[in-house]
């Protein structure tokens, strides 16, 4: 009873007084009620991989957009998962159910590794030598074909579950934990130091901050979340082959990230729940046939060039406001602020023309 | 009111009944790319082809064929592939599947299909364990059935089987016993195994290495190794190349007026391009291809040449959607239904003349490699020709020509 007036309370004082918190659990709500709705195998598998992506993309942005450690070689972490994962299910028999999480962990040993050897790198010089690690990692498998299966990759690799509505459950259900895992770990204290990290790594330093320690963890955190998302797609494919540790898979998570709206973790994993379906259901038209990528990439650009600090940002913007005095979040509604009652709208909007006309 | 009720309802019936007579194949392939492209055109040809002479007679009732356009972009996406794959049958309602090209998509594709117990005739990965599959675990992927390219380990059969006949050719033409024999393999890791099998068994061949050099596979110039080559004294350039580093060699060759002939895998010696991509010097430059105006069974030339006709260029082995529906065709005849589970030991015991090649299935469900029946062909570019020159024995081929001496 305890823990139904504490949900309610929840409820009521955090989520509901906020159109993006109301957004988000309608959406997760849609999420967990749909297969009983609408039973579709094929919307089913979309969504499955869409939510195998959103953990990919929510880990990156925590590297990348709280942290500031831009990475283009974060399929190094989703590959590792899926590799481990597959080899150890299907050359030791052991249940998937173990190798999954295996997978996280081996995948958190690289992250650790690659931050370990990035630790004095920043910005672009960073940037571009974590592009290197996943081609390293294919020059490795491909040198050893007969333990990782060369070009082809793991095949037949078991399944978590054989029908497709439990399939998405795992996948659902893995997602909105580990994002919200993620969102939480961002929100706190420890998500407060990567900001600090990202925008002055000098002052946080000289503020007592043990960066290098700041930076390897949350290195070691996000490959992991990356290669249980990994480990997820390779159960599910039954495929675990060099396209998961290629260039092209980077890259899309930054597309991703930047798209939804970077330091944000929710950001990105709206993007890839717009993006992957869109293209898809772009596919689906004939007549559009091969200009899907092309539509793809001209309504990436059009949302970064009207909303350049990404989707998300942009829309929270127009249905919410901050209060001048207390920073807190109001709805766009309302004319004074829920906590501290300070003035939001004509005040505010007054002041930001006179700073303007500064 | 009444009237315009019957007549919506009368639609209903006919449009439903229109449906009941269509049998569906959803033909998968990266559409963006030349694979596709001739996954589709093929498709398109055997389409037509039924559809004109009436449709497939299923236990004596007519049904037209209608395609499926499904683009896997499985070159670029994996993901993409399972996804199409699962449209075309749930949403679509697929009733067979052709097509496949990039092996490692095609892998996830297939156990999509087989979760549907669905047909899918493959037209285009060559990798040795999609069959392997059947065989480990016959119940769930008996639906496989690959119908080009004969399987990776066959393709290396092929091309031994062209050098010995070229080699016969130098002995004689040479007046030489041991051949001397260059191979040239990009660096890459796919060459490497090809590479070991060709160092190993040609002295047993009575053929003599001379060297292996290993450009990459995007290199825009040879000349270090044609030099080093030409100094070996080497009869024979043995290719394993897919990259433009063919056309290269190709020209390079042409260029150096080299002595000895090129036999091998060079991919982009394949296309229809290549003599005006290596400025008209690739002369002598042959490679493996699968199809050509020559008789390999009575069915090619008039394929091939109706190919060419409806869309200017000839076609690749990928094209091999044609013969796989026109074998689902006769088997669907044979058994007078599309049930998959009666048309699967059907399919395992057909000897199917196809357009490029007799189609027998072996218990892998691989075509079964046999000279005169299955094995690919040889082609060498002649003054600007794709000129098609083994196996010899079939009416069209031409002779393999050497370089003046």
């Amino acid at each position: 009873m305890y823990w139904l007036r504490w949900g309610w309370a929840e409820l009521k004082n955090e989520v509901v007084v906020l159109p993006s918190r109301t957004l988000v659990l309608a959406w997760a709500a849609a999420l967990l009620v749909l297969p009983a709705v609408y039973d579709d195998a094929y919307v089913l598998r979309i969504l499955t991989m869409t939510c195998i992506f959103a953990i990919f993309a929510a880990s990156w942005d925590l590297l990348a957009g709280y942290t500031g450690q831009v990475n283009f070689g974060h399929a190094l972490f989703f590959g590792a998962g899926a590799y481990t994962s597959a080899l150890m299910s299907h050359k030791l028999g052991i249940t998937p159910w173990a190798t999954i999480w295996a997978g996280a962990a081996v995948a958190m040993l690289f992250g650790a590794l690659v931050g370990y050897l990035c630790l004095r790198l920043r910005g672009s010089y960073l940037s571009l030598a974590t592009l290197a690690f996943p081609l390293i990692a294919l020059g490795l498998l491909f040198a050893f074909p007969d333990f990782s299966g060369g070009e082809l990759g793991i095949s037949g690799v078991r399944r978590l579950m054989l029908t497709p509505t439990a399939n998405y459950y795992i996948a659902s259900i893995s997602m909105l934990a580990i994002v919200f895992g993620l969102w939480q770990l961002a929100d706190s204290n420890f998500g407060i130091v990567l900001h600090a990290i990202r925008d002055d790594e000098v002052a946080a330093r000289a503020s007592g901050i043990n960066t290098p320690r700041y930076k390897l963890t949350v290195f070691a955190v996000s490959a992991a979340a990356a290669g249980f998302a990994g480990a997820l797609f390779a159960h599910y494919l039954r495929v675990a082959g060099p396209s998961t540790l290629e260039v092209a898979l980077s890259f899309q998570v930054v597309i991703w990230g930047i798209f939804g709206g970077v330091a944000t973790i929710y950001g990105p994993v709206a993007a890839v729940f717009i993006l992957y379906p869109l293209t898809e259901w772009l596919g689906s038209f004939k007549a559009l046939g091969e200009l899907r990528l092309l539509i793809f990439a001209a309504i990436v650009l059009l949302v970064l060039l009207f909303m350049p600090r990404g989707l998300t940002p942009w829309v929270r913007d127009k249905i919410e406001t901050q209060c001048p005095r207390c920073k807190q979040r109001n709805g766009a509604w309302r004319s004074v602020c829920r906590l501290c009652g300070a003035a939001l709208k004509a005040q505010v909007a007054g002041a930001q023309r006179l700073v303007g006309h500064q | 009111m009444l009237r315009s009720i019957v007549l919506a309802a009368a639609a209903a019936l006919a449009s439903t009944a229109v449906h009941a007579q269509t049998l569906k194949i959803a033909v998968l392939g990266p559409m963006s790319f030349v694979q596709g492209e001739n996954h589709w055109a093929g498709a398109e040809m055997a389409r037509d082809e039924i559809n004109k002479a009436g449709g497939i007679n299923v236990g004596g009732k007519r049904m037209q064929v209608e395609l499926i356009r499904a683009d896997t972009n499985e070159i670029q996406s994996v993901s993409d592939a399972t996804n199409a794959i699962e449209r075309v049958i749930t949403r679509d309602k697929a009733d067979f599947l052709t097509g496949g090209f990039r092996s490692e998509a095609v892998l996830a594709m297939q156990e999509v299909a087989m979760d549907y117990k669905k047909i899918f005739l493959g037209a285009g990965a060559a990798h040795s364990k999609l069959g392997a599959n059947v065989e480990a675990s016959y119940e769930r992927y008996k639906y496989w059935f690959r119908v080009t390219p004969v399987k990776d380990t066959d393709l290396v059969r092929t091309l031994f089987a062209v050098l010995n006949t070229i080699a016969q050719q130098i002995r004689t033409e040479l007046k030489t016993d041991m051949p001397k024999v260059a191979i040239l393999a990009e660096k890459a890791v796919w060459t490497e195994a090809l590479i070991a099998a060709v160092q190993k068994n040609l002295p047993a061949m009575k053929m003599e290495v001379v060297g292996t050099w290993q450009p990459s596979a995007t290199a825009t110039d040879v000349t270090a190794e044609l030099s080093a080559i030409d100094r070996s004294g080497a009869q024979l350039v043995f290719t394993i190349l897919s990259g433009p580093v063919g056309i290269s060699v190709g020209r390079q060759m042409g260029e150096r007026n080299m002595k000895a002939v090129a036999w091998g895998i060079n991919v982009e010696a394949q296309k229809e391009e290549f003599w005006q991509a290596a400025a008209g010097k690739a002369q002598f430059v042959s490679t493996l291809d699968t199809l050509a105006e020559v008789e390999l069974t009575p069915k090619t030339v008039s394929f091939v040449k109706a190919f060419k006709a409806r869309f200017k260029k000839a076609p690749t082995y990928n094209a091999g959607t044609y013969d796989a529906i026109m074998l689902l065709k006769t088997a669907i005849e044979q058994t007078g239904t599309t049930n998959a589970d009666k048309l699967v030991p059907v399919i395992e015991k057909m000897s199917y003349v196809g357009a490029a090649a007799v189609l027998e299935f072996d218990k892998r469900h691989d075509p079964v490699w046999a000279p005169g029946k299955n094995t690919g062909i040889a082609v060498q570019w002649q003054d600007g020709k794709k000129v098609p020159f083994w196996p010899p024995n079939v009416k069209g081929m031409q002779p393999f020509k050497m370089p003046a001496r």
